[in-house]
């Protein structure tokens, strides 16, 4: 089927990319590599999902990555919201650190009485 | 320049406001008062206009908002072992002639709010624009539980000693009401006291707008300070 060949070659993909970042630690690359074999996982045995979604109650195996998918990217969302919120703080914190230091550079004497 | 007024820093956020900025700093320095300009990233000449003989003139890389303007403002005016602060807008609407009313009033009290709706006039001022602000006012009084007549505007004064417990982590509008909050929070003496505000073409051309509003809600609640 081509949509396996697609799926598994993206994952394959992700991996490769992870495995060129050299500089993530250990553990960040085991995390990846387990999540993309449990992605590949599920593309060649989908039916295996389904009989775990019934376990834990849900009907279909295609449900259950949806609500884990969506969870997950709403846990990114956040994630990256915080972040972008404390590199602002960061941003105008050096800003205006720079701002104060180059005025006080700059900072013309007043004009003497001529 | 060393008047009586010096240890009152007057901090003026500029954003290209280089048409009027001369002559509203020019009039504060000229009352003796320290004036500090941030020029917050304009693309005009507002730094350049500012620059007059005593004046110190910051100028931000990058915009950052007002609300980061005046606490960049008031960083330096602290560094300057200031006594008092003023907080005073760059367009032109606000009066020299309130600042030592709002100085008076700290004399028993930690913070001076200027109030458009207290008596004096607000020269110029619309009947859309005052229901909005009166809307502002309302929503911002049940956001800090203070009871104020005007929560909005840039006319304050305030001592430097309690500068450390009002810092501005809004960048941009929202500031306003993160200040009345934290006024609610530290249990400050608060004041309002009655000032003019001059509406020009110029300032209401600068002024906030509803649409405007809904930004600075949305900041006020998803930007946690």
């Amino acid at each position: 089927m081509i949509i396996r060949i697609l799926m598994l070659a993206g994952l394959a993909a992700i991996g490769w990319l992870v495995f060129l970042r050299r500089n993530r630690m250990p553990i960040h690359i085991v995390i990846v590599f387990g999540l993309l074999a449990a992605g590949g996982w599920a593309v060649l045995f989908p039916e295996q999902t389904d009989e775990i979604a019934n376990y834990v109650g849900v009907g279909r195996g295609v449900d259950l990555i949806t609500y884990i998918f969506e969870i997950a990217a709403l846990f990114t969302l956040v994630h990256y919201y915080t972040k972008f919120v404390e590199l602002q703080r960061q941003l105008t914190d050096l800003t205006r650190e720079m701002a104060i230091l180059r005025a006080d550079v700059e900072r013309t004497p007043p004009t003497p009485p001529e | 320049m060393a008047g009586a007024n010096a240890d009152t820093y007057v901090v003026i956020a500029a954003f290209n406001e280089g048409k009027v900025i001369r002559g509203v700093v020019g009039e504060v320095a000229a009352a003796g008062y320290s004036v500090i300009v941030v020029d917050d990233g304009s693309r005009d000449d507002t730094a350049t206009a500012a620059r007059i003989a005593g004046v110190t003139v910051i100028r931000h890389p990058i915009n950052l908002g007002q609300g980061a303007s005046l606490q960049t403002g008031i960083d330096y005016a602290l560094r300057r072992k200031a006594q008092y602060i003023v907080t005073f807008d760059a367009d032109g609407q606000h009066s020299i002639e309130d600042i030592p009313d709002l100085i008076a009033a700290l004399s028993h009290a930690d913070i001076a709010l200027g109030s458009r709706f207290l008596g004096k006039d607000a020269v110029g001022v619309g009947a859309r624009r005052k229901a909005l602000l009166r809307t502002a006012t309302l929503v911002s009084n049940k956001l800090s539980g203070l009871k104020l007549t005007d929560a909005h505007c840039g006319l304050r004064a305030f001592r430097a000693s309690i500068a450390p417990q009002l810092r501005i982590t809004q960048d941009r509008m929202a500031h306003a009401s993160e200040l009345l909050r934290k006024i609610q929070r530290s249990a400050l003496r608060v004041v309002e006291v009655p000032v003019t505000i001059k509406y020009t073409d110029h300032s209401k051309q600068k002024g906030q707008g509803g649409f405007q509003a809904i930004r600075i809600l949305f900041d006020y609640f998803f930007r946690p300070s």
